[in-house]
């Protein structure tokens, strides 16, 4: 087993809660998207994020309109929908548990 | 200088140069070989360009630069990632997700387990049935109908052959991730591993390195004439075996032909048994009975040698009893292959230095009489063959005969003997020997189609071109036998050689003329000739009936 591996699922696992969390506080451009994801070095490349986007706007939780652009082609601009805003409180919620539950697991042993 | 390549990127119109060109059309097919099998593929693939369009405006502005170099391809790249990236992501995702995803199967013809051109498995796999209900379908149709064989013709050209591992995880209806394209190339790989293996194995039987080189050189002819004979073969041994064999009988004597011809001038048809026997005769008569001649033979069967081998394998292979020492078989074969081209390419060589120069010499027969009944009897004539070789000459079927008007009272026969060879003395030499006999009694006229040569001379090219002159006045009958021999003979008639024979020519100051050709359709010139003097006399008339009339005419006038 390699940990390469492991971080990769684990950060997979969290990749789309984090989407609709960029998009809860804002509507965004792919671009800008990818940019926070990078920031916080949860990807390395972009190619990974399109079609994790087309296929959450696919399953009915993101919605996109198309945006004029100064340098290129026209954008997809972002956002959640009501089944996404929904969906991103839910995930939340399981992301605090979760959380809270490996904080639990890794601490006590070492403290009691 | 540069040439660059446009390229239309999400509506927007980019310059590249050749070699960053490219590089992003490969990234590019990645890409797209990556997404395209996907839900919603086509749009993330729109996606992706339209980031790559954006991307390339941003360096372009940011260098001020109009051309896309590699750099940026490989900024580009970079920054996007290779397709195997998002591809692992994303089919993680729907296969934990959505259990339902599924993979679009595509068409293909299928190279690994294919009988001619892998159509019914690919159309099998494409079903999901087993392959041998599709083949059993082609063959009531082509049985039934025929159209089976062009439908599969057809769908031979029209399906893509799955190359890729992609594409065969396509072709199979597997959705292509990496998982599954790891475990198809590994599968592969433990495949060409295996036959590799088993390669080497067999070869250590043969100890020497010539015998492996010849070996490898053989399996790759082999693998020629397998690809070349293996749709003959294979589609007719499905049908039956003794079609095949029938064709391979047909095959081999057409091979057999050809090759033992090889040093023969002139077209005959080879799909013949006499092909061989012509074809050794030519070579007798071109190389003589010395060494080349020996080569020649040695070498024509030494490179059959390899042919029959092979058509005896593949005859047995289609049978389904593959030979046992085939490999064997292969490596003899090989062998005398290359040392029997080695000899034909040293006796041709030799023989086209013979044919190096041309050479001519003429002579004139005085003719007695103003009548001629032309035969070509002379000698009696061995059917259908350009050479015959005798014990001491060699005949030559080589001689065409046209008729011109003579300037002369009297008819001569003039000949040109024509033969090549190494040097002008020598060609001139060898023109000098023909021996042609012609014999005039009385009225009639006896040539022959061919002529003689001494045997040592050999055929260097040898022709005899006659030509004979009629004075203006003469009468010549032309014997059905000179059918063969005379060539391009004119006359007024304009009537082709094959429909003068058999018919009296008199030759007058415009020509030839047929005297009894009322059978014979053609163009009469006489007629129209004579309607237009006809008609020249009528109109010369008339005017001067008009003159007539109008001097007439003149003078009452001036009377008045």
């Amino acid at each position: 087993m390699k940990i390469d591996n492991t971080k990769a699922q684990m950060r997979k696992g969290i990749l789309e809660y984090c989407i609709l969390g960029i998009l809860d506080s804002s509507d965004a451009y792919a671009s800008d998207i990818i940019a926070k994801l990078k920031e916080a070095k949860l990807i390395v490349v972009e190619g990974t994020l399109y079609p994790l986007l087309t296929r959450l706007k696919n399953a009915g939780l993101l919605e996109y309109r198309w945006e004029e652009s100064t340098s290129g082609p026209p954008r997809k601009y972002y956002s959640l929908s009501d089944t996404g805003r929904s969906f991103q409180a839910e995930l939340k919620m399981t992301w605090e548990e979760l959380q809270e539950a490996v904080k639990i697991i890794t601490t006590t042993p070492t403290e009691s | 200088m540069n040439k660059t390549i446009n390229i239309n990127l999400a509506g927007i119109i980019f310059h590249l140069d050749e070699g960053s060109y490219d590089a992003f059309k490969k990234y590019l097919t990645q890409v797209k070989n990556a997404l395209e099998s996907q839900e919603g593929g086509a749009e993330v693939i729109a996606d992706i360009e339209a980031r790559i369009a954006e991307l390339f405006s941003m360096r372009l502005d940011e260098f001020s630069r109009e051309v896309v170099s590699i750099e940026d391809v490989n900024f580009v790249t970079d920054t996007l990632g290779s397709p195997e990236e998002f591809e692992d992501d994303s089919q993680e995702y729907s296969s934990k997700q959505t259990k339902s995803s599924k993979t679009k199967k595509r068409l293909f013809r299928n190279p690994d387990e294919k009988f001619i051109g892998g159509v019914a498995s690919g159309i099998a796999a494409y079903f999901g049935t087993d392959v041998v209900w599709i083949r059993i379908l082609f063959l009531i149709l082509l049985f039934f109908t025929g159209i089976g064989f062009i439908t599969y013709v057809i769908l031979w050209v029209a399906i893509p052959e799955a190359k890729t591992t992609a594409q065969k995880l396509q072709m199979r209806g597997e959705p292509v991730n990496l998982s599954n394209i790891e475990k198809s190339v590994k599968e592969e790989l433990d495949g060409v591993k295996e036959r590799f293996g088993r390669f080497r194995e067999e070869n250590k039987g043969t100890q020497s390195q010539i015998g492996n080189f010849f070996g490898r050189v053989g399996n790759f002819i082999i693998n020629v004439l397998e690809a070349i004979f293996a749709f003959i073969f294979k589609f007719f041994s499905v049908i039956l075996i003794i079609i095949g064999s029938v064709i391979g009988f047909v095959l081999f004597i057409a091979l057999f032909g050809v090759i033992a011809s090889t040093w023969n001038i002139g077209g005959f048809d080879f799909i013949n048994i006499d092909g061989a026997v012509i074809g050794f005769n030519a070579a007798e008569a071109v190389l003589g009975s010395g060494v080349d001649l020996t080569l020649m033979r040695v070498g024509t069967l030494l490179t059959l040698l390899f042919p029959i081998l092979g058509l005896i394998a593949l005859v047995a292979r289609a049978a389904g009893k593959p030979l046992a020492n085939g490999r064997m078989l292969n490596v003899v074969g090989g062998i005398s292959f290359f040392v029997g081209l080695a000899f034909l390419l040293y006796a041709g060589g030799q023989v086209a230095n013979t044919f190096k120069v041309g050479a001519t010499e003429m002579s004139t027969i005085e003719l007695e009489g103003q009548t001629f009944d032309l035969r070509a009897d002379l000698l009696e004539s061995p059917e259908g063959f350009l050479f015959e070789v005798d014990d001491d000459k060699l005949r030559i079927e080589n001689v065409s005969l046209t008729i011109k008007k003579s300037f002369d009272t009297t008819a001569t026969l003039v000949m040109k003997h024509r033969a090549r060879g190494k040097s002008n003395s020598d060609a001139r030499n060898r023109a000098g020997q023909f021996s042609y006999p012609i014999e005039q009694t009385g009225e009639v006229l006896s040539l022959n189609e061919y002529f003689t040569v001494p045997k040592a001379a050999l055929y260097r090219g040898q022709e005899l071109r006659a030509t004979l002159f009629l004075p203006v006045g003469s009468e010549i009958f032309l014997d059905p036998s000179v059918e063969n021999l005379i060539y391009d003979i004119e006359n007024v008639h304009n009537i082709w050689d094959g429909q003068m024979i058999g018919h009296t020519w008199k030759m007058e100051r415009r020509g030839l003329v047929c005297l009894d050709c009322e059978d014979v359709e053609y163009y009469n010139t006489e007629e129209i000739e004579e309607q237009i003097e006809e008609l020249e006399e009528s109109l010369e008339d008339d005017i001067e009936r008009k003159i007539e009339e109008l001097e007439i005419e003149i003078k009452r006038l001036k009377e008045n």
